[in-house]
């Protein structure tokens, strides 16, 4: 009988125990074990001290600085606007000139919406879920750090540009021809700098939906799960189909800047419209990637003032899920006036009209609950109030702009403006300050100040209706946005200048709230330990602060079980339930099932280490020298980032265990290895490669775009891909992904001695098969700065050896591991994953042969 | 054994697609119905916008693939409503321990978003109906 057998017959006979019997969570457990095996797991989580401090990977570490790198990033960009504001205060000012203010308006605007919204979603996330679902942790605790330092290098690389006046300055859009034909470095800062951070985002998004899936406690089956957490499986799906077309347009982007690829430039064929459609296909589902998350904090303050179950759970499921999907269907409606047909238009003026329903839903699903429960009025509640009031009037302007008619008369006016910030402010600003005041005893185990939260939200409040209300106004008597100054003879002087006055009570609003958050309370008494009598698990936190997330992770079978499951805080406390000891001095979570959340395994995760960081400073180097087109620098830095990533996984991820099993507590003997689609990494692997697959679909789509939108895309008398060379690329391919697949199976069986030969036989014909790929295109005579159309080939063919050149790396990543010994017939958690990348790109490189060789030759 | 091993992937999709993919069907034909129309119309008016003919042909064409989505929801619709089965036990919380409750609720969000959908597909074929020529 193989080990595999025994592991899985081991766990069955721990499902024998599972679920527990109230008999056994009754049992005592005497305070000397307590202490004993409290003390042990201290250890195994504690957090680094002095200046390895910063090595620390821990959830709330990460997150902790992740949140407040984000908020500084915010009052950045606020700075931005302020001196914005001080500019338009009165007509024909000089205190910016056209290009600062150029400048300004597009790094608030970026800053804003990349180093803000999204990281914010992201830092609050990474600090709650956890606590939300009782894990110890993230399941890639270094992927989350990993995430932090590269959001930390390139948002200051972003926003320092501004220090040095060469700050993008073409509106966060980047549209083109206006921002590929601006001087200087500020286009390839925005591009590089934020697809570096896209990148992050990606990270924590596979990082997120993982954790919502498979780090569940046992017991909490999908239909107990917390709302936040669906809310942060149906964002993190967004993300996945979002942000790669923007990785994709700055990919085609980048190489008009750098080698004068023609994608944009009319002249050679292309066309600035495909970055328009490239960028709002991201662009629209962002701004549902920043509400839904905020709107979440909503769906777990209302409950708690309601101090009853949400009404509606199924109801506020469809709300997140239905318009986590519309929302991909509205991005023509930033594009109205570029001229494509009315029938177009009216699709996205019917999307747009639909996802108000599922938006709506959700808000009627909070009145309700507050309706039918009894209400005590805090602070977090105060601002969720504020939240719906201005979000209901942003909703209300969005229904009117997604009639084509009426956007046809307010585009680019000050109404949008007005639009937008009452969007954001009342679907992201409000609600995330109502988080940080209700999560804050969870986060510090100190209490912010009510007296100055209640000043702080009237500022916010009033200052933001003076700013923003009369913008309606300002835009609909003409003023267009992003001018640095106006004559004083049409009317607007008094309007600007009250926004003016709004904007700055808007400041003095945040600097009281920045205040209470910031000031030390070093002297203030512990909080009590759910200040509100709130039913959700994170209430269950210690204090003070333990590392450990959860002294013990707890069974659940209720949506609200600090509500209804008697006793849970106490047990979870007296280490009554999973995981409470770490006798093997591991860092250690549990794996449960989708669905039910039955449990499937201990899993090992990561713990401090410097590595994160290295691989963070040279994945930067890679993004950031390019921007001055270094390249030497950035090709030296990709390799040691590769190089540090390798040692990261090879020193840290799926570790052969010392045991096959261990005992989980409660009876339960779970295995502490697990490959394939039982453990998290693959989980991690098949999200990932799904947004590499939407990026590489939104090349795909480029190229059916230039050929419907242009005459004559494949110009008469082109050459062509040569076919010969592209067959036997494709065909090595095959060959290479054949082989894996056997490999992996007669590892399995045992072979481990022909599986190293097959995988060697693998990566040999990857290398075959990647250099007649360029070979088909470089030798074929297409010229990729003449024209577009050699120009897109060119493209999809480096995308694609990219992705073959990663999958030979990690052929050999195997082949190491199956000679030193790390690979072998039960511990296979690489190999599978390897496998389930090339599924993935066995389906590109067809696709791409298909679109480059065949289809020119059709049309 | 390693065969059991092998067929993991499959399994494992077979259990979800039983399940929580459910939740995503509806959507997902909504989407495809909109990429569709979004697609047939750019390439049609880009190519023929001066030929009413086309036009109409295409709008005919969309017309018959917006029944047949408003069939395919209306059936993920229906599958939804028996797996929620509202009306064995008038159950519409769904918030206990318990395989039916799970197996429930996903049924009745799935139906929820069925009717989301319906309505989705039913707003976006208007401009099929109602415009007749590109511009």
């Amino acid at each position: 009988m193989t080990q595999s057998t025994q592991n899985r017959e081991s766990s069955s006979s721990g499902v024998a125990t599972y679920p527990p019997t109230e008999q056994m969570l009754e049992e005592k457990i005497d305070k000397r074990t307590q202490e004993k095996t409290a003390d042990r797991l201290r250890k195994a989580w504690e957090t680094p001290k002095g200046w390895r401090y910063w090595s620390a990977v821990n959830n709330s570490e990460v997150g902790v600085w992740y949140s407040l790198t984000a908020f500084f990033f915010m009052m950045c960009a606020g700075v931005l606007a302020l001196l914005m504001r001080v500019q338009l205060a009165v007509p024909e000012n000089d205190f910016l000139s056209a290009d600062t203010f150029n400048q300004f308006f597009t790094m608030h605007g970026s800053a804003m919406m990349f180093l803000f919204a999204v990281p914010m979603f992201e830092a609050i996330s990474i600090l709650v879920l956890p606590a939300l679902l009782g894990a110890r942790d993230m399941p890639f605790p270094r992927l989350s750090a990993y995430g932090y330092w590269c959001f930390l290098i390139g948002g200051i690389f972003v926003m320092g540009s501004i220090l040095f006046g060469v700050a993008p300055n073409s509106g966060w859009f980047m549209y083109p021809p206006l921002a590929t034909k601006a001087e200087g470095v500020g286009s390839d800062i925005w591009l590089l700098g934020l697809s570096f951070i896209e990148v992050a985002s990606i990270a924590a998004a596979v990082e997120l939906i993982v954790g919502v899936l498979k780090c569940r406690p046992p017991g909490m089956r999908i239909n107990l799960m917390p709302l936040y957490g669906w809310y942060v499986l149906v964002v993190g799906g967004m993300i996945l189909f979002a942000f790669p077309p923007l990785i994709a347009g700055d990919f085609l982007f980048e190489l008009e800047r750098s080698f004068d690829w023609p994608f944009f430039d009319p002249e050679r064929g292309g066309d600035p419209m495909l970055w328009q459609h490239l960028f709002w296909i991201f662009g629209h589902p962002e701004v549902y990637i920043v509400f839904l998350p905020s709107i979440a904090i909503a769906a777990m303050v209302v409950p708690t003032v309601a101090q009853r179950p949400i009404v509606g759970y199924s109801w506020i499921v469809l709300s997140a899920v239905g318009t986590g999907f519309l929302s991909f269907g509205l991005w023509v409606h930033h594009m109205f006036t570029t001229g494509l047909p009315s029938i177009s238009l009216g699709f996205f003026t019917a999307a747009s009209e639909a996802v108000v329903i599922p938006t709506g839903i959700q808000l009627f699903a909070f009145v309700a609950t507050l309706m039918v429960g009894r209400v005590k009025l805090n602070l977090p509640m105060l601002y969720i109030a504020g939240a719906l009031a201005i979000f209901t009037a942003g909703g209300l302007t969005g229904v009117m702009l997604a009639l084509a008619p009426f956007d046809w008369q307010v585009h680019d006016t000050y109404f949008v403006v007005a639009h937008l910030h009452y969007t954001l402010f009342g679907g992201m600003v409000f609600p995330l300050i109502a988080g940080i005041y209700y999560f804050y005893p969870f986060f510090t185990k100190k209490q912010m100040s009510v007296r100055l939260g209640k000043i702080a939200f009237w500022l916010l409040f009033t200052g933001f209706h003076i700013a923003f209300l009369p913008m309606h106004l300002t835009g609909l008597m003409g003023m267009p946005r992003r001018v640095y100054t106006y004559p004083s003879t049409l009317g607007w002087d008094w309007l600007n200048m009250i926004s003016t006055v709004g904007a700055f009570i808007v400041a003095v609003g945040f600097l009281v709230f920045t205040y209470d958050l910031l000031r030390p309370k070093g002297k203030q008494p512990y909080t009590p330990r759910n200040p509100y009598n709130a039913g959700t698990l994170e209430w269950s936190h210690n204090i003070p602060d333990e590392a450990w997330g959860s002294r013990s992770i707890p069974y659940i079978t209720s949506r609200y079980p600090l509500w209804d499951q008697e006793k849970i805080v106490e047990r979870m406390d007296a280490g009554r339930y999973y995981l409470a000891d770490a006798p093997e001095g591991k860092r250690e979570t549990l794996i449960t099932t989708v669905l039910d959340a039955k449990p499937i395994q201990v899993m090992r995760v990561t713990g401090p280490a410097w590595i994160t960081i290295c691989a963070a400073i040279f994945t930067g180097g890679a993004f950031i020298f390019p921007t001055f087109h270094w390249y030497p620098p950035a090709i030296v830095s990709g390799i040691l980032a590769i190089a540090c990533v390798l040692y990261w996984l090879w020193t840290s991820t799926a570790p052969i265990p010392e045991q096959k099993t261990k005992d989980a507590g409660l009876g339960l003997n779970l295995p502490i290895y697990a490959s394939g689609p039982a453990s998290a990494g693959w989980w991690g692997v098949w999200i990932t490669m799904l947004g590499d697959s939407t990026a590489f679909a939104s090349l795909i789509f480029g190229f059916f775009f230039y050929w419907t939108a242009k005459e004559n895309f494949v110009p008469s008398g082109s050459d062509f891909v040569l076919a010969s060379y592209l067959v036997l690329g494709v065909l090595s391919f095959a060959v290479t992904w054949a082989t894996l697949v056997g490999a992996r199976a007669l590892n399995r069986r045992g072979s481990t001695k022909t599986a190293r030969n097959l995988l060697l036989v693998s990566a040999l014909f990857t290398i075959a098969g990647t250099a007649l790929f360029c070979l088909s295109v470089v030798n074929s005579g297409l010229e990729p700065t003449s024209h577009v159309y050699p120009a897109i080939i060119w493209a999809i063919m480096v995308w694609t050896v990219v992705h073959t050149a990663v999958g030979l790396i990690m052929l050999g990543y195997c082949i190491a591991g199956a000679t030193f010994g790390k690979l072998t017939p039960e511990h296979d958690a690489d190999l599978c994953n390897v496998t389930l990348y090339w599924h993935f790109i066995i389906i590109t490189v067809v696709v791409a042969s298909l679109v480059i060789g065949l289809l020119p030759r059709l049309l | 054994m390693a065969k059991n091993r092998e067929n993991e992937e499959v399994r494992t999709f077979a259990e979800e697609a039983d399940s929580l993919w459910l939740i995503t069907f509806a959507c997902s034909i909504w989407a495809i119905h909109f990429v569709v129309c979004y697609g047939a119309a750019a390439f049609v008016c880009a190519k023929w916008s001066s030929n009413p003919a086309v036009i109409t042909n295409m709008r005919v064409g969309l017309g018959i693939i917006s029944v047949l989505a408003l069939c395919a929801v209306s059936y993920i619709g229906w599958r939804s409503w028996v797996q929620w089965d509202f009306l064995d036990d008038y159950d519409y919380e769904h918030d206990l321990a318990k395989e039916e409750h799970r197996h429930e609720f996903l049924g009745h969000a799935s139906f929820l978003l069925s009717v989301i959908s319906f309505i989705g597909v039913i707003y976006v074929s208007l401009p099929i109906l109602f415009l007749e020529t590109c511009q």
